[in-house]
């Protein structure tokens, strides 16, 4: 079977175990370390992502698949350091301040590094001058989520705070979230909403512009 | 027919004398706003944990007061005095799981004692105590019978997430399966042991409380959930049964890939039905409603928050045209009733039970 074939499976299948190997031995055969990455590795998770939004597959399963890439990104990070490749962007994200909640969040994370993103994850419960702290010349988009309806006017806090540092025209912002409507990302300004963490994924990279380029 | 016959022929799937109205959960902040239509006796607004001695009786009359004056058939009862503060924003609860409290929901879990087997065969499940359930005492005390008492339980998902981080526990899934099973058992032994305390203290309504799912799908597969958490839940719903009490099943998001397992489990009632979810009450009762009562749906989301009392009246009626007829029906919100609520809105949704609510339901199909 073609390695990258193998890559692309064992992210789909979680194998954690096989993948640093097979990553070593595609980079032993010569492979350019951004062909691994975009055909082997985010093939794989675009193949998760899509089953996922279908319903055909649940968060562990994409949990074990985030973390096979993880694995493999141990071997391969340093050789794409080496050549220069550029992440699809760079994203910022966080679960606003008075908000715990983290699993879809980390779904939208893994979702992004799925698709070649750097992601600076800020964890839960994130006060709006974190935010704009973390705003870096190369962040291209930050998310927010929240679960809880008492908490997304943190959002639009959020959102104030970045337009008051000067930094809004940088850096575009989403939101998502069980507690978001497309409504209500409207109103508070925000340049998109993610109803899910693979559509959240798709329109950050619509967002940079980059359509799964690397 | 008092709350409690109310509540427990909407639970047969029979109908009562009016569709039964029940809070599932509620902060204190609406306590004290809506209770402030019926009595100065308040304290402030505050988190419980802020409150001295006579504040928390304060908002317990008011919590008691309301469910009183405003028709509300079921009252929610769980453990109380059974944590201990580590400083200012921590708690740590008999299980040895550490939570951080928020001042918008409620506190999260942040630290969990398991991590690996080994952690889990040295641990020891907690032995339930009887002063923990010293609102369900002072409920049944207060009401005598005339509502419905709920015991909130944490079901074999939630409890085992909070031991061991719930990604941590989706990974042994694949890595681990005897860890995920093993720890289920230990929590399934504390739930039994705490079932016959509760039960022994006059609750009619166990609640297995095990949020599975998010607005779009479940969190696990239907075989993960059929496997690794179901079983241990179905043990408590025949237990509570062979008590003679009925399940509320409560979990939040859209449930519909284990509907089936859910109604063969033998659950009494569903709740909160999110509209947000997918877990619409036409829809919903057109798959299940004569083997299932309904308990919720009325949206906390935008409606409670954003809407007017008439548009939450109009809903309650529209509730109880989609799912009355029959009984199984049993109006509440669609989670809980949290700070970002309006008082009048909660209000207008007590008082259209009583005002569409009365069986036969005629009228409100005529919408007089």
């Amino acid at each position: 079977m073609d390695i990258l074939v193998e890559i692309s499976s064992s992210v789909q299948k979680g194998d954690q175990d096989s993948i640093q190997a097979q990553v070593q031995t595609a980079l032993d055969e010569g492979l350019a370390p951004l062909e691994i990455l975009n055909n082997g590795l985010i093939a794989g998770m675009d193949v998760v992502g899509e089953k996922f939004k279908n319903k055909e597959i649940f968060i562990p399963n994409v949990l074990i698949a985030a973390r096979a890439m993880n694995r493999a990104m141990e071997v391969l990070k340093p050789r794409l350091a080496e050549t220069g490749a550029k992440p699809a962007g760079k994203y910022v994200i966080g679960t606003v301040l008075g908000d715990h909640h983290d699993i879809g969040k980390n779904l939208v994370r893994m979702m992004l590094q799925g698709k070649g993103f750097e992601v600076v994850d800020l964890g839960i419960n994130v006060p709006p001058q974190r935010f704009v702290e973390a705003i870096t010349g190369d962040t291209d988009i930050v998310g927010m989520s929240a679960l809880l309806s008492t908490t997304r006017p943190l959002m639009k806090d959020t959102i104030d705070a970045i337009q008051a540092a000067g930094l809004r025209d940088r850096v575009k912002v989403m939101v998502g979230g069980g507690a978001i409507t497309e409504a209500y990302a409207k109103e508070i300004g925000a340049d998109g909403y993610g109803s899910d963490a693979i559509l959240s994924a798709e329109l950050a990279l619509r967002l940079v512009g980059q359509k799964g380029e690397v | 027919m008092n709350g409690r016959e109310r509540i427990l022929t909407a639970l047969e799937v029979r109908e009562p004398d009016r569709v039964p109205l029940y809070i599932h959960g509620i902060n204190e902040k609406p306590i004290i706003w809506i209770a402030r239509t019926l009595t100065d006796d308040l304290p402030e607004e505050k988190e419980i944990y802020e409150m001295n001695d006579t504040e928390q009786v304060q908002l317990l009359n008011a919590l008691f007061l309301l469910h009183e004056e405003y028709g509300v058939d079921g009252f929610t009862c769980f453990e109380i005095g059974d944590t201990v503060n580590i400083d200012e924003t921590h708690i740590r609860d008999p299980f040895n799981v550490v939570y951080e409290r928020s001042p918008v929901g409620i506190p999260v879990a942040t630290e969990h004692p398991i991590h690996d087997m080994d952690d889990l065969k040295k641990y020891q499940p907690p032995k339930p105590a009887e002063e923990h359930l010293l609102l369900l005492n002072l409920a049944r005390d207060r009401f005598k019978d005339t509502k419905a008492i709920f015991w909130m339980m944490r079901g074999s998902f939630v409890r085992s997430w909070r031991l061991c981080g719930m990604e941590n526990l989706m990974f042994k899934m694949f890595d681990d399966p005897q860890f995920v099973h093993d720890l289920a058992k230990k929590v399934l032994e504390f739930n039994l042991a705490s079932m016959e305390q509760v039960h022994a203290a006059g609750a009619d309504v166990l609640i297995v409380e095990d949020d599975i799912a998010d607005k779009n799908m479940t969190l696990v597969s239907t075989e993960q959930f059929l496997e690794f958490i179901n079983p241990y839940n179905r043990v408590l719903v025949e237990e509570a049964h062979r008590k003679g009490m009925k399940v509320m099943r409560h979990s939040d998001g859209n449930l519909w890939n284990i509907m089936d397992i859910l109604l063969d489990t033998g659950y009494d009632g569903l709740n909160p039905l999110e509209p947000q979810a997918d877990m619409g009450l036409k829809k919903v009762k057109s798959y299940c409603g004569d083997r299932l009562c309904l308990i919720g749906n009325i949206d906390c989301i935008e409606l409670l928050p954003s809407g007017t009392p008439e548009e939450v009246d109009q809903a309650v009626k529209q509730a109880i045209m989609d799912a009355g007829q029959g009984g199984g029906l049993v109006i509440s919100s669609s989670n809980s009733l949290h700070p970002g609520t309006k008082p009048e809105n909660c209000i207008a949704m007590f008082k259209a039970v009583e005002k569409y609510g009365k069986y036969p339901l005629q009228d409100v199909k005529t919408g007089s």
